[in-house]
């Protein structure tokens, strides 16, 4: 793509985001969006093959069709309360058409489906922008309107995405699919928590982007997109290999990690709402989640197929793939969690 | 005449359907598009709707039809096809003249038609008349607010109109 092209739509994709996140009015909403959905369609498509541009119909259509539901919502809203001021939603019928939509914009269980063939048909690099920065303008609309969400209606979807995204990543070897299964695990957990204390939410969503920024940028290092050529990194670096160990165990939230941070403070929150088996349930699904990603670790930094000697030290220019940004994202993705008690702040 | 042009707009407006829903190539059945947006915005001036008749034009003629045709330019063949081009095309496109010559004459002849239900003039399905307007025309008044209140969603929709425009020709390209 031409460069001068390629500033403006990624300028666009960052002006939608950004209209969405500080608009007051339904109708600039809902153009970010479609500006947002818009801009993104050429980044999907940059290799012209028939795969791409199957992932990037799919993508339309699924993100034009939540756009098509919040505008009912929107407009419901505008007759039932009369003005278009994002604030709280008094009508049921609009506020669980709403929740739908942005749902279906973040990928939630049962509107999962496009999330890994998607994730899949594109780069790698669009595959991380895709699972990170579409994230946050749904996730602020939500948590605009968190205080007139159905419950029920998101703690459903939230236990069902967890289950999905761990059952469905199992038995996966492309580490796209695995990503984008992590994904929808990860909004699971964060939907869980919006109709509690939706600042949880926006704490799990910083964590969650800054540890999957580092995995692609991983991943892309190496230009790896199979569990196999990840597990050949050992020989060209060696040092990758051993931050791709403890970023999967970021990402499953083990402690003393810092993706442990969102998953205990959600759960906490959960408690004090009386509620447990629905935290208890989600720790434990967590758990299929942590196993393809000790799998990952598994075959990428624990283990060494059997090779001959001459094998073990490979020879090769200095490599000069730029990772943005990669030593403080691997250490906020990893080292946080001794600052958790900042969050005091917060009462 | 003057006291027919609606009907006879009417007739060359489905007329010039029927030159598109024969389905020459795209580039044919856009230019008849454009004829045949240009008699529709006609027949809404005829009904008093001046403003709504100048957006079918400016929008739909010069935005969205604009893009269509630069994007069947950029994925045209090299021999369209054309209404005489192939027989059932040509065919196709004599039997909807005839049978639009006959509706009409079938009009002329009892001064209405009854198909389904009694049709004897579009009256107020086209323009919405809410009565008591005032002295100034609403919806360039709405126009003028768009222009003075709301320029950050000029701006916005401009934009957007910009980045539709971008992209479908990014999309369009294909190398």
């Amino acid at each position: 793509m031409k460069p001068p092209i390629l500033i403006i739509i990624m300028a666009t994709i960052m002006t939608g985001t950004m209209i969405v996140m500080l608009s007051s009015h339904w109708l600039l909403i809902w153009i970010g969006f479609e500006m947002n959905m818009l801009a993104i369609i050429p980044i999907l498509m940059k290799k012209y093959n028939p795969r791409a541009m199957e992932a990037s119909t799919k993508y339309f259509l699924t993100q034009a069709t939540a756009s098509m539901l919040l505008m009912m919502g929107v407009t419901i809203n505008l007759l039932y309360s009369g003005q278009w001021v994002v604030s709280k939603i008094s009508n049921p019928i609009a506020s669980i058409m709403m929740t739908t939509a942005l749902t279906m914009k973040l990928g939630l269980s049962p509107f999962h489906f496009w999330v890994p063939e998607v994730t899949q048909g594109i780069t790698l690099m669009s595959g991380m922008i895709l699972l990170t920065w579409q994230k946050i303008a749904p996730m602020s609309i939500l948590y605009q309107i968190s205080p007139s969400i159905n419950t029920n209606l998101l703690m459903l979807m939230a236990l069902t995405s967890v289950l999905v995204g761990g059952w469905g990543g199992l038995n996966q070897t492309q580490l796209r699919k695995i990503m984008a299964y992590s994904s929808i695990a990860h909004m699971g957990w964060m939907a869980a928590i919006i109709t509690y204390n939706p600042t949880m939410m926006v704490l799990n969503l910083t964590l969650y982007i800054l540890m999957t920024l580092s995995t692609f940028m991983l991943f892309m290092l190496n230009s790896s997109t199979t569990t196999l050529s990840l597990s050949h990194m050992w020989n060209k670096f060696p040092l990758i290999t051993s931050m791709i160990l403890i970023l999967m165990l970021s990402l499953g939230g083990l402690p003393p990690l810092s993706g442990f941070i969102p998953k205990w403070m959600i759960i906490q929150e959960l408690t004090k709402n009386n509620m447990i088996i629905i935290p208890t349930l989600m720790a434990i699904t967590a758990l299929l989640n942590l196993y393809f990603y000790l799998r990952l670790t598994y075959s990428t930094a624990l283990t060494m197929f059997p090779s001959t000697n001459n094998m073990k030290m490979k020879w090769q220019f200095e490599y000069t793939k730029k990772a943005t940004l990669l030593p403080p994202l691997i250490i906020t993705s990893t080292m946080l969690l001794p600052l958790t008690p900042m969050l005091s702040v917060l009462d | 005449m003057m006291t027919y042009i609606v009907f006879i707009l009417s007739i060359v407006f489905v007329m010039s359907f029927v030159g598109f829903a024969t389905k020459p190539s795209p580039i044919y059945g856009g230019l008849v598009l454009i004829i045949s947006g240009g008699i529709g915005c006609a027949i809404v001036l005829n009904f008093g709707g001046s403003f709504l008749g100048l957006m079918v034009f400016l929008i739909y003629l010069g935005g969205m039809l604009v893009v269509f045709g630069y994007t069947t330019a950029m994925a045209t063949e090299q021999y369209p096809e054309v209404w005489v081009s192939n027989k059932a095309v040509l065919a196709a496109f004599i039997t909807g003249l005839l049978s639009e010559l006959l509706t009409a004459c079938y009009v002329l002849k009892d001064d209405e038609v009854e198909v389904v239900l009694k049709f004897n003039g579009m009256g107020d399905w086209v323009i919405y008349d809410t009565g008591d307007s005032g002295f100034f025309s609403e919806e360039a008044m709405g126009i003028a607010a768009l222009y003075s209140y709301g320029t950050w969603l000029v701006v916005v929709t401009g934009w957007s109109l910009l980045i539709g425009v971008l992209v479908i020709m990014e999309v369009t390209r294909g190398n």
